[in-house]
């Protein structure tokens, strides 16, 4: 499963309730939500709620987006024309800065207090981060923006050791992560909605519940729009068993029918289908400077950082990646893009990190960095290497660590650098071997054993070696173009008169691809002892002589 | 003498000069030329350690003396119970083009050769010690004019570090200079074949193999 075979659309339709169609639907004319207590127990038989909503919200989302901060910092927004805090920190409001004060007024509390405007995309990443990891606790999140998230767990308890068991290890999670979170259990999404923006940390299983739990609720927390809350309150409304008491009729005309939809949602009375939240594959992430920095070890541990994220996203995925992009962001000029590959599909942090710190020592910034991004090629099903057990002293990682070794080199050397070489079946010398990419044709082992093309049976050659026949003597050196060599009295000449001890051995034509050759090959050794393989070129009228490798 | 002594004195590292040639405390690696393996410590090539090469020139049969530890090396199965598998062997900055067809002539696997090419010395040299200390290559093969006495001795710490052997090609006038290698050979041509000069010994004596091939 690759990230660019999937659409672009984030969402996928959901089907959290199988049975809409057949569902009997409320007459809507009915008079008043408030119904007999038999009449309620045997309205929840007629929908199955067989699902259970875990909703997470996030009160302080606006100040908790602000990462990294651990000093006294605040959230400010604009409000009349007034700058007031919306939300501060723990050590901010441990100096007294409170929510709802002017800006002005917290520094004079504090003067160090470090104010950061209201950033709703800022929010929404976060929460989009978040839902990305609740991925983790079921198949069905759905994003409640601006600060709530909606988990369907029912799946879920019996892998998670049970809805407490769960629910504490979401809550406790997301307080190591820095979140403050309020959860609620129901069995309708509206209702878990309610209850945990209330801060009531109840956990409903029955639908019977329903009605008893959401009566006493203020109907602020319904998230309906101030002037509704307000006319309500005009008519002496205040709580939701005080608006289920209503007539429907005239609750639907004044208030419209979609409020009256989400009250019979919130109750169970009527299907209410969900948008699941899938988590985009394509990585992407930014960490943004407090101020320019040009410092290698700072920028690293900033690099650092953002692979770990990529680490979470891809493990949490079960893939790799092997190509990774960092783009550095400088105030002035134009930015710094920086690509790392490797030879084999990874997600270690430690890894990517030993690559850049190879390429970063190298790299030069025009100017100091404000901003890194940190973007992901396209993933690959990752397949995690067999660990050997400890008393098998073998070395059995060896090719993917030979990986590893060719990816630094190359890294810091550059790519066409690090090759392996094969022989290729062809008389012309020159065609008869071949570069190539280490990994490519690494035989894979089976039953321990290394399967590789072995054209010649070593003992025989050994033996032909030995009888010093048969075997075309071939040079352990080549020179990638041919030398020309001077001649003197019909003999080639390098560094002394060259005596030819073996030859010729007459090499001819390549007419399927032009390249043509017709020479004699000779063994030939120069005064200094060096053996040398040289050819004489008879498609030329006068014989030239070439050297063409050494027998080193 | 205590057995402790006795137990002390087999530790490689330590040479005496009194020792007798040719029983020091670990297994050479067989180099294939009968001639040159009877004035090796160890009876071969030491492994785990640099050897140095002087040459005059390129193409004096340094590389035919090295061809049959290397395929022993590169095949697998063939060395000790240490690993099973076959090592690679990293070419690191060589002069011209090593020759599949002839390498395969002398046994040597090509699927384990990784040759790399640099920019320069120092970036060789660099090369050499990644490829000694990532541990998966049995031998490493270096060209570099840059190696002095200090970068010697980080190889030699390297090749023992990730237990590889490691040899290093100089030019003959790296004679008078300190290095921290364990076997220094000198190349030449001799009379009837290539003649080589033991000039550093570890474990072993100073000595001249002539036409070692013969």
């Amino acid at each position: 499963m690759s990230a660019s075979e999937k659409p672009p659309a984030r969402f996928r339709e959901a089907t959290p309730t199988p049975a809409v169609e057949s569902v009997r639907r409320p007459a809507t004319l009915q008079l008043a939500f408030a119904e007999p207590a038999e009449q309620a127990t045997s309205f929840a038989a007629t929908i199955p709620l067989t699902h259970l909503w875990l909703c997470i919200y996030l009160p302080s989302l606006p100040i908790e987006a602000l990462t990294g901060r651990e000093t006294a910092a605040a959230v400010c927004e604009e409000r009349h024309g007034v700058r007031r805090i919306l939300l501060a920190n723990d050590s901010a409001e441990a100096a007294g800065v409170a929510a709802g004060q002017t800006v002005n007024a917290a520094l004079a509390l504090l003067p160090a207090l470090y104010l950061a405007d209201r950033d709703t995309l800022r929010e929404a990443k976060t929460l989009q981060r978040l839902a990305g990891w609740c991925e983790k606790f079921t198949s069905f999140v759905c994003m409640e923006p601006p600060s709530l998230l909606l988990l369907e767990i029912a799946g879920s308890l019996a892998l998670f050791g049970g809805i407490q068991a769960l629910r504490q290890r979401i809550v406790t999670e997301l307080t190591s992560q820095g979140f403050q979170a309020a959860v609620a259990i129901a069995p309708t999404p509206f209702a878990a909605t309610w209850l945990s923006r209330a801060g009531r940390r109840v956990c409903i299983r029955d639908p019977k519940n329903l009605v008893s739990q959401l009566g006493s609720l203020s109907i602020h927390y319904l998230g309906w729009p101030d002037a509704v809350c307000a006319s309500l309150k005009g008519m002496g409304v205040t709580s939701v068993s005080e608006v289920l008491r209503l007539p429907r009729q005239g609750f639907a005309k004044r208030f419209g029918v979609k409020r009256l939809l989400q009250l019979d949602r919130a109750l169970g009375r009527l299907p209410d289908p969900r948008v699941s939240y899938r988590t985009p594959e394509q990585f992407v992430a930014n960490h943004e400077l407090s101020e320019e920095q040009s410092d290698a070890g700072l920028l690293l541990n900033v690099c650092k950082s953002l692979l770990e994220k990529l680490e979470k996203f891809l493990r949490s995925r079960q893939i790799a990646v092997q190509d990774i992009t960092l783009v550095f962001f400088h105030l002035e000029t134009a930015a710094t893009h920086l690509s790392l590959g490797c030879v084999q599909p990874d997600r270690a942090v430690q890894h990517w990190l030993d690559l850049l710190q190879i390429k970063f020592d190298r790299i030069h910034l025009p100017a100091p960095v404000i901003a890194v991004q940190l973007s992901a090629g396209r993933g690959q099903t990752f397949t995690a290497a067999t660990e050997t057990l400890p008393f098998n002293r073998q070395k059995k990682t060896q090719d993917s660590s030979i990986a590893h070794l060719a990816e630094r080199l190359s890294a810091r050397i550059g790519d066409e650098s690090v090759h392996g070489v094969t022989a290729v079946a062809e008389h012309r010398p020159q065609y008869a071997w071949q570069a190539h990419n280490v990994l490519d044709t690494v035989p894979h082992c089976q039953n321990g054993q290394i399967c590789m093309p072995d054209p010649h049976a070593p003992e025989l050659l050994a033996d032909l070696r030995r009888s010093n026949s048969l075997v075309l003597q071939r040079p352990l050196w080549i020179l990638t173009e041919p030398q020309p060599l001077e001649s003197r009295r019909k003999l080639p000449w390098y560094q002394g008169a060259l005596t030819l001890l073996r030859g010729p051995e007459r090499l001819e034509t390549g007419w399927w691809d032009d390249n043509g050759i017709a020479r004699d090959y000779f063994v030939a050794a120069n005064p200094a002892g060096v053996r040398l393989w040289v050819f004489r070129d008879r498609g030329q009228k006068l014989p030239a002589w070439y050297l063409h490798g050494m027998f080193g | 003498m205590s057995e402790a002594l006795e137990n002390l004195l087999t530790n490689p590292s330590i040479w005496r000069g009194q020792a007798k040639t040719g029983s020091p405390g670990w297994q050479g690696l067989a180099s294939g030329y009968p001639k040159l393996d009877q004035h090796l410590a160890g009876g071969g090539w030491p492994r785990h350690a640099l050897t140095e090469i002087l040459l005059d020139q390129y193409g004096t049969g340094e590389l035919q003396l090295l061809m049959p530890a290397l395929a022993q090396l590169s095949q697998p199965g063939n060395e000790q119970e240490e690993s099973e598998e076959a090592g690679w062997i990293a070419w690191i900055a060589p002069p011209f083009e090593p020759y599949p067809p002839a390498l395969q002539q002398w046994g040597v696997n090509l699927s384990r050769i990784l040759i790399v090419r640099t920019r320069g010395g120092k970036e060789a040299l660099w090369a050499a010690e990644q490829a000694l200390t990532s541990g998966n290559c049995a031998a490493v093969l270096l060209w570099s004019n840059e190696l002095d006495d200090a970068a010697s001795r980080r190889l030699q710490l390297a090749a023992e570090a990730g237990q590889s052997w490691v040899v290093a090609f100089r030019a003959l006038k790296a004679l008078t200079e300190p290095s921290a290698a364990a076997l220094r050979l000198h190349l030449h041509a001799g009379e009837r074949g290539t003649d080589i000069d033991i000039l550093k010994n570890r474990g072993g004596r100073p000595a001249v193999v002539r036409d070692y091939a013969g």
